[in-house]
């Protein structure tokens, strides 16, 4: 009889130990699998052609378009990206990203008022990027940009 | 068991359901009993794995190819992922019609598991539609031909062949119609026809028990 308990006890702990190693080997490469895509990409990083320097406004912030090819996934687009490009003195360049810093809508210039706007939650930032109203938590991010034979370029990451 | 139930046990009764599914009286068996069980860890394998692919997998002409591409080469272990759910398919097969071939041989389909038996053959039915219209999705050349192919034999049916046709291709040619109309079909009507019919399946199996083999004398 303590014989057949033993027998028993140790059958039910070894179907407990199989079924803990499948639900292992089950569950763990699914968390992997389904986890992946969250891995932070490089960004590769390269200058950006934007357009004339002629183009920019003295004393107002520009708009310039331009397309990139970015792969999400198994798919390859081409994407728009905007800047705006402010300067002064048309010899130095500031370029901001229209991209709002509080949830990722896009800013737009608003001439008459002299600021940039976010229409979703009422952000304000100045000529230069900084907030002056609304939720933004920090400037308008900057990009490098320089100048090549009158065409202006911008660092920009992929 | 102890005489007093636990605090989850008076709540639930979970122990005499645990009772009733793993410590029933079996007859003395050979291991051809266990190709059932198989069958269903295996169908198992493939609902994980299933549920898994749909994380990427796009049915579209444009992005199956692709989406099955990006899972084996880019995923992590989506290769694994995949692979289980492939060849799990192949197995599935083999391991319903081996169980089949046991019910038959020990003639364990008579009285009183009849229903069980019918149950048991639409099962079967449904694991190979299971695997015609999984095969259509990677949406490369074979799954293409083959699909072309397999939907073509309908055609022959006498009167209402080319209305069949229609129907498995969603018109007249292959196209993404049949690309999705396999997927929804693999996704959503067969499993449901799958997890119906197996735990009715397999609550007679408990019910009733299973047969004893046959003895030489008689």
């Amino acid at each position: 009889m303590g014989d057949d308990v033993s027998r028993r006890r140790f059958l039910t702990r070894a179907t407990a130990a199989i079924g803990a190693l499948l639900t292992a080997g089950f569950g763990l490469p699914a968390v992997a699998y389904f986890v992946s895509p969250a891995k932070k990409q490089e960004a590769e990083t390269d200058w950006l052609p934007l357009g004339s320097t002629s183009k920019v406004e003295i004393g107002t912030p520009t708009l310039f378009k331009t397309t990139i090819d970015r792969t999400t996934g198994w798919i390859t687009e081409s994407e728009e990206v905007s800047f705006y490009v402010l300067t002064e003195n048309a010899r130095t360049y500031v370029a901001l990203s229209n991209v709002c810093t509080h949830l990722g809508c896009r800013i737009r210039w608003v001439d008459n008022q002299d600021e940039f706007f976010c229409p979703c939650h009422g952000g304000v930032f100045s000529k230069e990027g900084d907030v002056l109203d609304g939720p933004p938590p920090r400037p308008l991010d900057h990009f490098e940009v320089r100048e090549v034979d009158g065409a202006l370029e911008v660092k920009y990451g992929v | 068991m102890s005489d007093r139930p636990s605090w989850l046990d008076e709540r639930t009764g979970w122990k005499q359901i645990w009772a009733i599914l793993f410590l029933r009286k079996i007859p003395k068996v050979n291991w051809a009993y266990t190709l059932g069980s198989a069958t269903l860890f295996v169908a198992i394998n493939q609902i994980v794995t299933g549920i898994l692919l749909t994380i990427f997998y796009v049915p579209s002409p444009q992005d199956a190819y692709d989406s099955v591409r990006y899972i084996t080469n880019t995923v992590t272990l989506g290769w694994l992922i995949r692979g289980l759910h492939h060849w799990g398919a192949s197995a599935m097969v083999v391991l319903a019609v081996a169980h089949m071939l046991r019910v038959i041989i020990h003639g364990a389909y008579k009285y009183p598991r009849e229903v069980t038996w019918i149950t048991g053959v639409a099962l079967l039915l449904i694991v190979i539609a299971f695997g015609f219209t999984g095969y259509l999705l990677p949406w490369d050349q074979k799954a293409y031909w083959a699909t072309t192919v397999g939907t073509r034999i309908v055609e022959v049916t006498p009167i209402i062949g080319d209305w069949l046709l229609r129907l498995l291709r969603g018109g007249t040619e292959l196209s993404g119609v049949t690309l999705t109309r396999f997927f929804g079909v693999h996704v959503w009507v067969l499993p449901a026809a799958l997890l119906l019919l197996l735990a009715t399946h397999i609550f007679l199996v408990f019910r009733i028990g299973i047969s004893a083999p046959p003895k030489k004398e008689r």
